[in-house]
C-alpha cells in the first residue's frame, strides 16, 4: 500500500489525521522428536493496522488482506469505531519533535545460516541430552527464527521503520526413575548463533531435571527464601503492570498516588532501558514517540509511571514512550526492565538466610496470580535451602502471598543477573517471609 | 476465497517431492469487537485475518507454510519451498478436481450476531455495564465487550475432497474491578455461543449475569485469605470443569499421546480415575462454543468417550497423530488460524452427571473448601502435575456453606485426582473458554457437574482450615 495515497484518501473521507503501521514478519521453525523433523513450519505474513480522528474522536482498523480493497477497509473501520467512541480521551496522532536513538538489531551470521545446519545443531543438541543419562525417556527440540520489519508512519510525515531479527532453541526432557516422572525445560535465544554453547545448554536442562528427582515433602509454614532470577521476574513483571498511568488513572493499581514515595525494599533498584542492544530494543513505541531509558524505582522508591501520549496529556505530563497498540485500543506496556545487581552471588544468599527454601520455578501465574491485587498463590518448584547451602528438592508445594509486601521484604539482592526471555534482566533475590502451604 | 485451479495446482506442485498427503486450509475472517467501560463506549474495531495454510505429510514426518498473500505467485512459491523438504519422486496421482463434500450445518443461527444493529449491541453492554457500576461504591471499573468472530474457512485436498463452513463466534465479556482500602478484586465472566443473538437476547439472562458479576465482586473483596493445606474440595459445575480440561483432557490429547509423553499414553482399557467418573469429548453440540460442523482438517465432530467407569476408552486423534497411533481420527482436530497447523484438540469436555444432588454432597462434607469459579490453569502433560486459581470459594463446615475465601489455588497431579473424585452430582453445566495450545488459542467448553474430591492441596494464605 502507499501510505501517502492512504493518508490523502483517509483525508478525502473526513478523517483528518491518521496513522499506518505496516508489521511483516518471516518466521521459520522446526522440532525433533527421536531423530525426526516432526514439524517444519514457515510463516510470511503482513499486517496494517490504523487509526485515525475522525469527527474528533478515534477510530481502529487491521486487515492482513494487502490488496486494492484494503484502504476502503480501513477507512470505513476508522469511521464505524470513531462514530461508536464515546471515550473522554482526546484523540492525539503524533506530530513528531523527538530525537531517535536508531540502531540496527540484524544479524548476517543468523540471516545466513542454512536450514541443514539449524537441523544439525539441534539433532547434536537431541543426541546430547539423550546420551547424558539412561533415566532419560523422551527429549524434544525445538528451533525458531524470525525476521520482522515495522513501519510506523502518519499524515503528519512522519515514517520510522525498525527491523528485527533473533533466533530460539528450546529442548525439554522427561526424566523416569522408577515410578517418579519428572521434566525439565529451557530455552536459548539471541541474535548470534556463534554465542550458543551447546554442552553448557545441554547440561543446564539435564542437571535440573536430574535434581528434581527424589524430593521431600515440605511442612507448611513461613520460610525465608531465595527466588531464582526466573522466579523473580514472573512476579516482577506482574507489579510493573501497576506502574501503568492507564491503570493509575483508572483506580486499577496500588501504586495510585504513590510517586515519590517509598513503596519498596531500599535494596531494589529497578529501570527499563529500551535501547539496550538486545533483541527487545525498540527505538519508538507505537505512537511514533521515541523510546527512552528511566529509573522506574530508586532505592524502592517509585520514581515514574508509564505513559503514552493520551494518559500523560491527562495528567499534564510528558509521554515516557510506552504507548503500545493492544487490537482496538492504545494502551500502554514496557520492556528490557533491569534490575540492579546487589554484591552477594545465589550461593552467598543461600548463606545469608541459612534455612530456608530456595524457589527455582513458579507457575500457574495466568489463574494464580491477581497483578491488580497483588495477592498470589502459586505452584512452585525449590529445594530446601539447611545450615546456608541448598539441599533436597521439594515435592509438591504451592507459595502464596502479595507481591508489594513480598518485593517490600527483602532480605539481599544477588549479583547475578541476567537477561531472560520476558525480556526482564534479574539476579536472584531473597526474602524475608514466603508462605507454603504443602501436604 | 482461493478459486479451484489454483487449489488444484498447489497441491499437485506441493506433492512433486513425494508427499502422500497436501491439504490447503484457506481462511477469511472479520472480528467485531465493542467494549463498554463504566457506561460509556471506550473503544471498538474491525480487524480482518486473510491467509492459507498448506500441509505436506510423508508418513509421520509433517512441513507446513503459511501466508498473509493469497497469490499465485506467493502460493506456488511456499509449495515450492516445503516440497523441497522430501527428497523423493511423486507419490500422488495429479489431482483434475476436487469433490464438494455436503456438511450438515450443527448450529442453528436464526439472526447471526454480525446482523444485529450495532445500537442494539451497545445497548445491550451499558445495560450489564450500568448494572454493575450501580451495584456498589466500591466497584471502580465495570468492563463489557462483545466480540463478534465471522469466520470462512475452505479445505482442499490431495484426496480430492473439498470442505466449506461459515463460522460465527459471539462472546460476551464482563469484568468488574472493585476496592477498598488498598485491596482490589476483580471478578470475569465470559458467556459465549455460536446460536447467534437468540443466545443473548432470549436464552440467557444478561443482567442477572451482570447482577451476579457485581454481588460476588463485592463478596470476594470482603473475604478472608483461603486456608491451606490437604483437605475435602467441592467443586462446582460448569467452569468448574477446568480442574478435567487441565487435569485430564489435555493428557488424553494426541498431540502428546503420540509420542508417548503423555502419562496416560499406552493405557487405554486400564482404570485411571474413580469408577463414578464417566466423561466425554463431544465437538458435535448444536450452537456450544466448542463445536463445529466440519474439524479444520476436513473431520466429522461427533461424541466420543474418553472415560467410562474409570477406565480410560479413548483418546482425542487428530489424522496425522493418527498415523503414529493404532488409531482412527475422530473430528478433533483444531487450529487458530490459517497460521497453525492443526492438531487433536478439545471441544465441549465434561464429566457426565452423576446421581448426587449438589445438597447431598456439601451435606456429605465435614469440612472442606467449595470451589465455584476459576480464574483458569495449567498442566505440564508429561508429568501430569497441575495447578488452577479459584476466583469464588467458600468454607464448608458440617455440611453446610460458609464464608467466602479468597487467593485459593490447588495444585495436584493428574494421575492423582481422577482417583479421588468420590462424589459426582447430577447438574452438569458448561463454562466457556479460551483453550492455549500447539494449535493456537481455541474457543473451548469445559463442563461438569458438582463433584467432590476427597483431597487434594489447597494453597492459600490463611492458615489451617480448623481455625475457620
Amino acid at each position: 500500500m502507499n501510505f501517502k495515497k492512504y493518508f490523502e484518501k483517509a483525508n478525502e473521507a473526513g478523517i483528518t489525521s491518521s496513522e499506518l503501521t505496516s508489521s511483516t514478519s518471516t518466521s521459520f521453525s522446526f522440532s525433533l522428536f527421536k531423530g525426526e523433523l516432526v514439524s517444519y513450519n514457515i510463516d510470511t505474513s503482513r499486517r496494517l493496522s490504523s487509526r485515525g480522528i475522525y469527527e474528533g474522536k478515534m477510530g481502529f482498523g487491521t486487515t492482513e488482506n494487502d490488496s486494492s480493497d484494503s484502504a476502503d477497509f480501513l477507512i470505513n473501520a476508522i469511521k464505524l469505531t470513531a462514530s461508536l467512541n464515546e471515550s473522554d480521551d482526546e484523540p492525539i496522532i503524533y506530530e513528531g519533535g523527538t530525537s531517535y536513538k536508531k540502531f540496527t538489531l540484524n544479524s548476517k551470521n543468523l540471516k545466513a545460516r542454512k536450514t541443514e545446519e539449524k537441523i544439525k545443531i539441534c539433532k547434536e543438541i537431541e543426541q546430547k541430552l539423550q546420551n547424558y543419562d539412561s533415566r532419560i525417556s523422551d527429549v524434544e527440540v525445538y528451533y525458531s527464527d524470525n525476521y520482522s520489519e515495522r513501519i510506523l508512519a502518519n499524515s503528519f510525515g512522519l515514517n520510522l521503520k525498525e527491523t528485527n531479527n533473533y533466533f530460539v532453541i528450546s529442548a525439554s526432557v522427561v526424566i523416569k526413575d522408577g515410578e517418579e516422572i519428572k521434566s525439565n525445560y529451557d530455552s536459548y535465544f539471541g541474535v548470534n548463533p556463534e554465542e550458543f554453547n551447546i554442552d553448557e545448554f545441554c547440561k543446564n536442562i539435564v542437571e535440573k531435571g536430574l535434581g528434581k528427582l527424589h524430593g521431600e515433602s515440605i511442612k507448611a509454614g513461613k520460610y525465608k527464601a531465595v527466588f531464582s532470577r526466573e522466579s523473580v521476574s514472573a512476579l516482577l513483571n506482574a507489579l510493573l503492570s501497576n506502574v501503568s498511568s492507564e491503570q493509575i488513572q483508572k483506580h486499577s493499581s496500588r501504586l495510585e498516588g504513590k510517586l515519590n514515595t517509598k513503596v519498596l525494599s531500599d535494596k531494589l533498584t529497578v529501570y527499563e532501558k529500551p535501547h539496550l542492544r538486545n533483541i527487545f530494543y525498540t527505538y519508538f513505541d507505537d505512537e511514533g514517540v521515541a523510546t527512552q531509558d528511566k529509573v522506574i524505582f530508586e532505592k524502592g522508591v517509585l520514581k515514574t509511571y508509564f505513559y503514552n501520549l493520551v494518559t500523560a496529556k491527562k495528567d499534564g505530563v510528558e509521554t515516557t514512550g510506552n504507548a503500545s497498540r493492544r487490537g482496538n485500543k492504545m494502551g500502554i506496556t514496557f520492556g528490557n526492565i533491569i534490575v540492579k545487581n546487589g554484591r552477594l552471588s545465589e550461593e552467598e544468599l543461600f548463606k545469608k538466610i541459612k534455612n530456608g527454601v530456595y524457589i527455582t520455578d513458579v507457575s500457574g501465574l495466568h489463574a494464580g496470580l491477581d497483578s491488580t491485587s497483588g495477592d498470589f498463590s502459586l505452584q512452585a518448584e525449590g529445594f530446601h535451602v539447611e545450615n546456608g547451602v541448598k539441599s533436597k528438592p521439594l515435592t509438591l508445594f504451592t507459595v502464596s502471598g502479595n507481591i508489594f509486601e513480598l518485593f517490600n521484604d527483602i532480605i539481599a539482592v544477588g549479583n547475578n543477573s541476567k537477561l531472560l526471555i520476558n525480556s526482564t534482566t534479574t539476579p536472584s533475590i531473597a526474602f524475608k517471609n514466603l508462605k507454603i502451604s504443602a501436604e | 476465497m482461493l478459486n479451484k485451479q489454483l487449489a488444484l495446482d498447489v497441491i499437485n506442485y506441493a506433492s512433486s517431492s513425494g508427499a502422500d498427503f497436501v491439504e490447503i486450509f484457506d481462511e477469511d475472517t472479520i472480528r467485531h469487537a465493542y467494549t463498554v467501560e463504566n457506561n460509556k463506549v471506550d473503544s471498538s474495531s474491525v480487524s480482518e485475518t486473510s491467509g492459507v495454510g498448506l500441509r505436506l505429510l510423508k508418513g509421520t514426518r509433517s512441513v507446513y507454510g503459511s501466508t498473509s498473500d493469497k497469490s499465485r505467485k506467493s502460493l506456488m512459491k511456499l509449495a515450492e519451498t516445503l516440497s523441497k523438504s522430501f527428497e523423493g519422486e511423486r507419490e500422488l496421482s495429479e489431482l483434475t478436481s476436487f469433490d464438494n463434500v455436503k456438511i450438515k450445518q450443527i448450529h442453528k443461527r436464526k439472526t447471526p450476531v454480525s446482523a444485529v444493529p450495532v445500537e442494539d449491541i451497545i445497548s445491550l453492554l451499558k445495560k450489564a455495564s450500568s448494572i454493575i457500576s450501580d451495584y456498589d461504591k466500591r466497584i471502580v471499573r465495570s468492563i463489557v465487550g462483545m466480540s463478534i468472530t465471522e469466520n470462512k474457512i475452505e479445505i482442499f485436498n490431495s484426496n480430492g475432497k473439498h470442505y466449506k463452513d461459515n463460522k460465527e463466534y459471539s462472546r460476551l465479556t464482563m469484568m468488574s474491578v472493585a476496592s477498598e482500602n488498598g485491596k482490589i478484586e476483580t471478578r470475569f465472566d465470559g458467556p459465549g455461543n455460536q446460536g447467534g443473538w437468540d443466545y443473548f437476547a432470549k436464552e440467557i439472562d444478561v443482567e442477572k449475569i451482570a447482577r451476579n458479576n457485581a454481588e460476588k465482586v463485592i463478596l470476594m473483596l470482603g473475604a478472608k485469605e483461603c486456608p491451606s493445606g490437604k483437605m475435602p474440595v467441592v467443586i462446582g459445575n460448569g467452569w468448574g470443569g477446568v480442574i478435567f480440561h487441565e487435569a485430564c483432557g489435555h493428557q488424553l490429547e494426541a498431540t502428546s499421546v503420540a509420542k508417548g509423553l503423555s502419562v496416560f499414553s499406552n493405557m487405554k482399557g486400564q482404570q485411571i480415575a474413580n469408577t463414578c467418573v464417566s466423561a466425554y469429548d463431544d465437538g458435535s453440540l448444536s450452537n456450544e462454543w466448542g463445536s463445529n460442523s466440519v474439524d479444520d482438517e476436513g473431520g466429522i465432530p461427533q461424541k466420543n468417550e474418553l472415560i467410562k467407569d474409570g477406565i480410560l476408552t479413548g483418546y482425542l486423534v487428530d489424522y496425522f497423530n493418527s498415523r503414529r497411533m493404532n488409531d482412527k481420527p475422530n473430528g478433533v482436530s483444531r487450529r487458530e488460524s490459517y497460521k497453525y497447523e492443526p492438531t487433536s484438540r478439545m471441544s465441549n469436555t465434561y464429566i457426565a452427571p452423576g446421581k448426587s444432588t449438589e445438597e447431598e454432597i456439601i451435606q456429605a462434607t465435614k469440612l472442606g473448601i467449595y470451589a465455584v469459579s476459576f480464574n483458569g490453569g495449567s498442566v505440564d502433560p508429561s508429568t501430569g502435575d497441575f495447578n488452577f486459581g479459584c476466583s469464588e470459594a467458600y468454607i464448608i463446615k458440617d455440611g453446610k456453606i460458609g464464608k467466602p475465601v479468597r487467593g485459593a489455588t490447588l495444585v495436584g497431579n493428574a494421575r492423582d485426582i481422577l482417583k479421588h473424585i468420590d462424589m459426582v452430582g447430577n447438574n452438569l453445566a458448561f463454562g466457556q473458554g479460551m483453550c492455549g495450545s500447539a494449535s493456537g488459542s481455541i474457543p473451548v467448553n469445559v463442563g461438569q457437574p458438582t463433584i467432590r474430591v476427597d483431597e487434594i492441596v489447597v494453597g492459600g494464605r490463611g492458615g489451617s482450615i480448623n481455625e475457620f
